[in-house]
């Protein structure tokens, strides 16, 4: 596949460029570089939120009830509009990362980073707007938190800390994406065909991820009672 | 690499799989307040991974991705799963219901 | 890219030869400060990796010394109980975070992973300047923490004391090691992508030199285990500042879900510092020995099962905890499973050594000793891993002895023994053999000294991380510190004929170990982009000798080109 809009020269780096291959074919193997090294980076993240999610199911064992009764506390519209939201903005992800294959989809690449990135943000203040009402309710812990049994803080211990994190991960992937959306503006020729693209959509769609596990775990628990 | 090249291309491969996702949304939070017991957890969760199975095979693209990035995302997986067991066995075995 | 052509002799490696457009060495390639400090060449991260990992090595020993004086009285005469812990502490921070886990990886792997493989440099240049900074970043936070009034929780920061009882800056000390978790998790992206995108044409998988192959399995490790760490000390640094119940058993928490969270890396972790120096070994003695490495196939298996068993066993750490029963024979189980590679590269090395024409240069005497003190350790570790006899020793000296027999007997033995193999190809000079000999004899005596009576006093029941002890110990702290004492003295002689041979050192030739191995094909030291060409790998590592032959008896050196194959 050889674009001639794409700005090889311009986004070749070193060591991909001392290989003595053709440019086209060096960009390509340091996508391949650029792709490999993103998803090794996934997999540590996977184990870094899957010992976030061990703490959860072991205290979620050893406190079913009190987890149940501080879980019903949350908001489940404020949840699952935020959900929809990310699940909107990894859609829109997965469009830019296709069209920034082409460079004649440069307008739909770029149109499609600025969404990411604006969905991205809705989520966050969706989040403060919940972080707000969360305040008020006294579901922070500790001296006069809302439940009276001491494990339930366990489970807003980690509401916390878990939507800190997330909301962290996804502000790191906004400024990412930000990013993108200036280079795109000041110099679109480096946009088709970049690494740094696929780079970034890929941990969006992880962060996407991380808060699909999230959902359940803080929304959807002791909601049958 | 045969990729759609026009926009409405890209659309077609990405919208019906937020669909989806959406739709699996929706079942999650009604199948929440149906009582199913026990049951509701491995609902909830096991709609959670079909969904993050999704993002990671249709959005994030591994499901036309080489095979080292394929083992790679699958090494995250498998590893958290040594965390996960190991762990439990002695958690779970040391269970006292409060 | 163009490479720098040299203008003068001064700047290139060898200063005899006439500067007919060759390039310039690597270390003449730019001199002002900037320059090392905004590098992306892995030689010079390399170098500024050693320096900031021999600065750490010095601290990490200087608490070391303060214990060890203070242990070798039974009452508490030079420190109390309080600064004890800090001083302990101290020393397994930074010996774990800030000199074991980086030193053999970032150092030699860094310099020598692109050389081995025949590329120009790592995958990713910059992150690897990144991951410096990171690394020093963690460390001068964690060194903020002592300035702060240290941390008295040990270095496995054990809730619920560091969480909830500890007084100390215990959440500035994590965060510094959080830091430079990013740093390890970084060099290990750059050195998986590295290993399987940019080896040379002709170099498979089953032709890598072991240190390759060891630093791969070590970035593996360093990827999937380090995560887990971080998000620790997040939830360790949580309880602490913001009070969120977390590992609080007032409030429900587990503190053995704490235990279960740190050994899941902290486990893996002591195969980070183990792997790296196997790999160096294995380079070593081959030289030394004139022979190819007996049974690579099974070194490349052992190194991948040790990477990936070590992440089974992490419950060896926690027999006495109150963890259940059947979990504990699991993990013992796992833990006498993870010995058995371990063992078949101790065997492959003596084997290699087998008819060999064994050369006893200071690399070597560093490697020789290795494998005896790896041994002990090694077996040693197989007794802790039988839960009758752990329960016995746990929390004493035996354990204590265990771990440094690895990591100081073996890991540091390796970081020294490619320390002097490499130094040429590093620096272009070669350092004085007789007194590096007699460091190296020094220090396997010292270390005896200091650790073998600790393994006694361990068994008689001498407490670990104890400042007053009864009086029947006094003998073997006495001897312990006095082979501390010794030890003390083997580091800081190579510190000064090392130096001294950066001034007055005689040149190194590309090849003065007639060794094999591409990073042996290039000049001492190496230009910035590696090799003059494209290296091209055209046959297995460790030609030393034909395939399947003896050595001829008195076969002359083979010459630093070409092979017998």
């Amino acid at each position: 596949m050889s674009d001639p809009a794409i700005a090889t020269e311009a986004l070749l780096r070193e060591p991909w460029d001392g290989l003595k291959l053709p440019e086209e074919q060096a960009l390509s193997y340091q996508r391949t570089g650029a792709t490999f090294g993103i998803w090794i980076f996934i997999a540590s993240e996977v184990l870094f939120f899957g010992a976030l999610f061990l703490f959860y199911t072991a205290v979620r064992a050893e406190h079913a009830e009190a987890f149940a009764a501080a879980a019903r506390e949350t908001n489940i519209v404020y949840g699952t509009v935020n959900t929809a939201l990310l699940l909107t903005s990894g859609l829109t992800a997965a469009a830019a990362s296709r069209a920034s294959e082409h460079a004649a989809l440069i307008r739909l690449t770029r149109w499609c980073l600025v969404a990411t990135a604006l969905l991205g943000l809705a989520f966050l203040v969706v989040k403060g707007l919940e972080y707000r009402e969360d305040i008020a309710e006294h579901l922070v812990p500790g001296p006069g938190f809302k439940l009276p049994e001491a494990s339930a803080q366990l489970f807003f211990g980690f509401y916390w800390l878990s939507t800190a994190i997330h909301g962290i991960h996804l502000m790191i992937g906004i400024g990412l994406v930000a990013r993108l959306i200036v280079i795109g503006w000041r110099h679109p020729e480096r946009i088709p065909g970049n690494p740094q693209v696929e780079v970034t959509l890929l941990y969006w769609g992880f962060v996407d991820m991380v808060w699909l596990f999230l959902y359940p775990a803080l929304y959807l628990a002791g909601r049958s009672g | 690499m045969s990729a759609p090249v026009s926009a409405g291309a890209v659309w077609r491969r990405v919208l019906p799989v937020w669909l989806g996702l959406m739709a699996l949304l929706a079942l999650s939070c009604a199948a929440a307040y149906a009582p199913l017991g026990p049951w509701n957890v491995a609902v909830s969760f096991g709609i959670a991974a079909t969904q993050a199975l999704l993002v990671a095979l249709l959005f994030m693209r591994l499901d036309s991705a080489s095979a080292l990035i394929r083992l790679t995302a699958a090494c995250g997986l498998f590893w958290s799963a040594i965390l996960f067991s190991l762990s439990l066995a002695d958690v779970l075995s040391r269970l006292t219901r409060t | 890219m163009s490479t720098r052509v040299a203008e003068s002799p001064a700047s290139l490696a060898d200063p005899d030869e006439l500067a007919l457009g060759l390039p310039e060495s690597y270390l003449s390639a730019g001199s002002t400060l900037g320059s090392w400090l905004t590098t992306t060449d892995h030689k010079r991260i390399a170098i500024l990796y050693a320096l900031s990992v021999t600065l750490f090595f010095f601290i990490g020993g200087v608490a070391a010394t303060m214990v060890r004086l203070e242990l070798f009285t039974p009452q508490a005469d030079l420190v109390g109980a309080d600064t004890y812990n800090k001083l302990f502490t101290l020393h397994g921070v930074i010996m774990v975070w800030f000199f074991l886990i980086p030193s053999i990886p970032t150092t030699f792997g860094n310099f020598l992973l692109p050389l081995m493989i025949g590329a120009r440099d790592l995958a990713f240049p910059k992150l690897n300047l990144a991951s410096w900074y990171l690394n020093v970043l963690g460390g001068l936070t964690t060194t903020a923490a002592v300035l702060a009034g240290g941390i008295d929780t040990g270095w496995t920061f054990y809730v619920p004391y560091s969480t909830t009882f500890s007084n100390t800056a215990v959440t500035v000390g994590v965060m510094g090691v959080f830091i430079s978790g990013f740093s390890t998790i970084a060099t290990g992206v750059n050195f998986i992508a590295t290993t399987h995108l940019l080896r040379a044409p002709g170099m498979t998988w089953f032709r890598l030199p072991l240190f390759v192959w060891a630093m791969y399995t070590t970035s593996i490790i360093f990827v999937l285990a380090t995560p887990v760490l971080a998000l620790t000390l997040i939830l360790v640094a949580a309880e602490r500042t913001l009070g969120l119940p977390i590992f609080d058993p007032a409030r429900g928490g587990d503190p053995i879900l704490y235990q279960h969270l740190f050994w899941f890396y902290s486990h893996p972790a002591v195969y980070i510092m183990l792997l790296p120096g196997m790999g160096i070994v294995s380079e070593v003695i081959t030289c030394f020995a004139r022979r190819r490495i007996f049974g690579y196939e099974f070194m490349v298996y052992a190194l991948v099962a040790i990477a990936v068993i070590g992440f089974f066993t992490w419950g060896h750490h926690m027999f006495t905890s109150g963890m259940s029963p059947y979990a504990a024979l699991i993990f013992s189980f796992l833990s006498f499973v993870v010995a058995v590679p371990s063992a078949i590269k101790v065997f492959n090395w003596t084997a290699t050594l087998y008819r060999g024409q064994v050369g006893f240069e200071s690399p070597m005497l560093y490697v020789l000793g290795y494998i005896g003190l790896f041994t002990v350790g090694g077996l040693t570790g197989l007794f802790l891993a039988s839960i009758p006899i752990d329960v016995h020793v746990q929390d004493t000296y035996f354990v204590v002895a265990h771990f440094h027999y690895i990591m100081v007997g073996a890991t540091v033995s390796a970081y020294f023994a490619g320390l002097h193999f490499w130094w040429p190809k590093f620096t272009g000079r070669m350092y004085p053999e007789t007194w590096a000999k007699f460091a190296a004899v020094l220090m396997f005596f010292g270390f005896n000294l200091t650790f073998f009576p600790q393994f006694i006093a361990g068994y008689l029941g001498m407490p670990r991380r104890y400042h007053v002890y009864p009086p029947e110990f006094q003998v073997w702290n006495v001897l312990s510190s006095s082979g501390a004492a010794v030890l003390a003295a083997a580091y800081l002689m190579p510190l000064g004929y090392l130096t001294w041979s950066l001034f007055f050192g005689a040149r190194a030739v590309n090849d003065p170990w007639n060794a094999s191995g591409l990073e042996w094909r290039t000049t001492s030291p190496p230009p910035r982009d590696n090799f003059f060409g494209r290296p091209a790998v055209l046959g297995k590592p460790y030609n030393y000798h034909p395939e399947g032959a003896e050595p001829v008896h008195d076969q002359p050196r083979m010459p630093s080109q070409g092979s017998l194959t």
